[in-house]
């Protein structure tokens, strides 16, 4: 589902290169929950964007859904972006100008012409907002959500698409530790039904759910533990 | 990405940001209503001084020679065969002489119900002119002919329009005279004339014959302060009186506009001279105008780029402000091409926004500018009764400028936003 093979990024200090990723192997399969660990700055991001297309500038080959990336024009790896995969970020990354329901509409009003009518795509995003327990909040804007709250409405939106990848980057970073457990066990149901599930984290409650755990340390992944999380 | 989803987002981010699109619409509109209230004024001011100043843009008026070698150059006397030959210029459809009738005609009393109006004792005296029917075929009333009656019948005569109205809105207030019923409805007045009679010492001709004259049209292309009759009728006048028979004037109808100049260098060429004293003053007037009119477009055409000035400043301020949001759009399936379309068109509906307003604002503007204008203005002749005109463009060019001109202004900013990097903003 997801596969890189000998990636490597580097970035542009002044006039050197500061490498990132040193020739990084990964395989994520259906129904699987990988948590990559690692100390700040150790690029673990890095690796998630360049995962998800967000990022193109890499060496090495990525595929997702059996497509690889770098081969992939903008207008595809857009769409491949749209409907396959889904993003969660630490900073929910909401816009601040549209409800909650609105913001879980966002992937279907992007789609290209023919896709659904509003309607019917408000209509799937309230029940994206009731699958993570967000009924009551559709009409309220993100500042008037909680922490968990804004994490759900993100999570909800990235399920809207029902993408077969989930990517996420620290998404207990800024939640309670109930929101936190909340996000996890929601995760681990995720990846229960199929959906390949890669997580960036630091903290070892995401770790614990998930079914293997890299370290990525100086640029290279090492497989840190195998086990079964104990929600999974 | 839809268009429909391309609307839909850019109406989200304008929703988003409404303080600071209501300032750029305002600013659109500032601009469009500058741009629909000159434009409007100049068009109406156009039109009321092409009322009160004719020119038809395809006559030429022909006259003779202020010193003239006669035939020997083929000029001189505006003849039959001057007429004819006149004719025959390349681009001209019609040759109309016309001719200024040398015997006095005056005016002893009041046509029949106008006593009232009529000073005791007065005579009026009336310059006369002959023109050939078919200058004035349209102006003539329904079931009116403008034909030489022959001897000793009733005239039929036309007069110009506009000096009902100069008698309507200038003489008839000053002598406390009541005004005239609209002109249509004075045709067929009679009025008893003296053929003949001169109340200039000297000028009196030995005979003087009573006759009567009947109003059957009004006419633009009759001279204000005159009466015309039919061109036979001051041809067998001027023979019965002993009068040359050399026309005045003859009045050329060039096929097209474009064919005037070419036609009176032709003219010329034959020895005569172009009367252009009527056509140079419609046009300082139409000049005066369009310079004026030209200075306030202007001036918003600069409103209005000052407009997607501050709409460019303003949405890349934005862009700037909302990277973030940009490479959220970015990560959930938007192209770079569908950003910069973003933020173009959310450029054009703040525009468009504006335009509308601007539009509707100046509409109203222009109403009350109107009534301002008609409750204190005096009722001079050819007033209009509106100082705007709304030609069916205008408000559609107060709707497209700013909406355009924001998306221009946009450009620069959604170029910048569809060179956001959503890993490296997001990261």
């Amino acid at each position: 589902m997801i596969s890189l093979a000998g990636v490597e990024k580097s970035f542009r200090d002044g006039a050197h290169q500061l490498p990132v990723l040193r020739g990084v192997d990964l395989e994520v399969g259906p129904g699987e929950l990988v948590a990559i660990v690692g100390p700040s700055g150790s690029g673990k991001s890095t690796l998630l964007h360049v995962a998800g297309g967000l990022d193109r500038d890499y060496r090495g080959r990525i595929s997702v859904d059996g497509k690889d990336l770098s081969s992939l024009p903008a207008r595809e790896l857009a769409r491949l972006r749209n409907a396959t995969i889904g993003f969660v970020f630490q900073a929910f990354n909401l816009l601040p100008g549209l409800s909650a329901v609105e913001n879980v509409m966002l992937p279907g009003m992007l789609r290209e012409a023919g896709g659904e009518p509003p309607g019917a795509v408000r209509s799937r995003a309230v029940d994206a907002l009731i699958r993570v327990g967000l009924a009551g909040k559709a009409g309220a804007p993100p500042a008037r959500l909680s922490g968990g709250e804004r994490q759900r409405v993100a999570i909800a939106r990235a399920l809207f698409a029902r993408p077969r990848v989930l990517l996420a980057d620290e998404p207990t970073g800024n939640l309670d530790v109930t929101s936190g457990e909340e996000v996890i066990r929601l995760f681990a149901e995720l990846a229960g039904g199929g959906m390949a599930v890669l997580v960036v984290t630091h903290e070892e409650r995401v770790s614990r759910a998930a079914a293997r755990v890299l370290q990525l340390r100086e640029g290279r992944l090492d497989r840190l533990a195998t086990q079964l999380g104990e929600f999974s | 990405m839809s268009a429909r989803g391309l609307v839909w987002i850019a109406r989200a981010r304008i929703r988003a940001d409404r303080r600071g699109a209501l300032l750029d619409a305002a600013a659109a509109c500032a601009g469009a209503a500058a741009l629909v209230f000159f434009l409007a004024l100049g068009l109406g001011v156009s039109a009321a001084a092409r009322h009160m100043f004719p020119a038809e843009a395809r006559l030429v008026e022909v006259v003779p020679p202020a010193v003239s070698l006669g035939g020997l150059l083929g000029g001189g006397r505006l003849d039959d065969p001057a007429v004819a030959r006149l004719g025959a210029i390349p681009g001209v459809s019609a040759a109309w002489p016309r001719l200024m009738l040398r015997v006095p005609v005056a005016a002893p009393q009041a046509p029949p119900g106008m006593a009232s109006s009529w000073p005791p004792g007065m005579t009026l005296q009336i310059p006369v002119v002959g023109l050939a029917p078919g200058m004035v075929e349209k102006d003539v009333g329904a079931g009116q002919r403008f034909a030489d009656p022959g001897p000793g019948a009733t005239i039929p005569v036309l007069l110009s329009g506009r000096l009902l109205e100069v008698y309507d809105k200038t003489i008839a207030p000053a002598w406390s005279l009541p005004r005239l019923p609209p002109g249509v409805s004075l045709l067929g007045l009679e009025m008893p004339v003296r053929i003949g009679l001169s109340i200039v010492p000297g000028k009196q001709e030995r005979e003087v014959h009573d006759g009567r004259v009947r109003l059957v049209g009004l006419s633009d292309r009759v001279p204000m302060y005159v009466m015309a009759i039919p061109l036979e009728t001051a041809r067998r006048l001027h023979a019965d009186y002993g009068k040359d028979p050399w026309y005045s004037q003859v009045t050329l109808l060039a096929r097209r506009p474009d064919d005037v100049p070419a036609v009176a260098d032709a003219v010329r060429r034959m020895g005569f001279n172009v009367d252009e004293s009527e056509r140079a003053a419609a046009e300082r007037v139409g000049a005066v105008v369009s310079v004026t009119t030209g200075a306030l477009v202007f001036l918003a055409v600069v409103m209005c780029v000052l407009a997607a000035l501050a709409i460019a400043r303003s949405l890349s301020a934005s862009v700037r402000g909302r990277a973030r949001e940009i490479a959220i759009l970015q990560a959930l399936g938007a192209t770079p091409s569908d950003v910069h379309r973003v933020v173009l068109l959310e450029g054009g509906m703040i525009g468009l926004a504006g335009g509308i307003a601007g539009t509707l604002l100046a509409i109203a503007l222009s109403l009350a500018a109107d009534r301002l204008a008609l409750s204190t203005l005096p009722d001079f002749p050819f007033r209009p009764g509106t100082f705007f005109a709304f030609p069916p463009w205008l408000p559609a060019l107060g709707l497209v400028a700013p909406a355009l001109a924001a998306v221009l202004g946009a450009l620069a900013p959604a170029a910048a936003a569809a060179r956001i990097e959503p890993a490296r903003t997001l990261g």
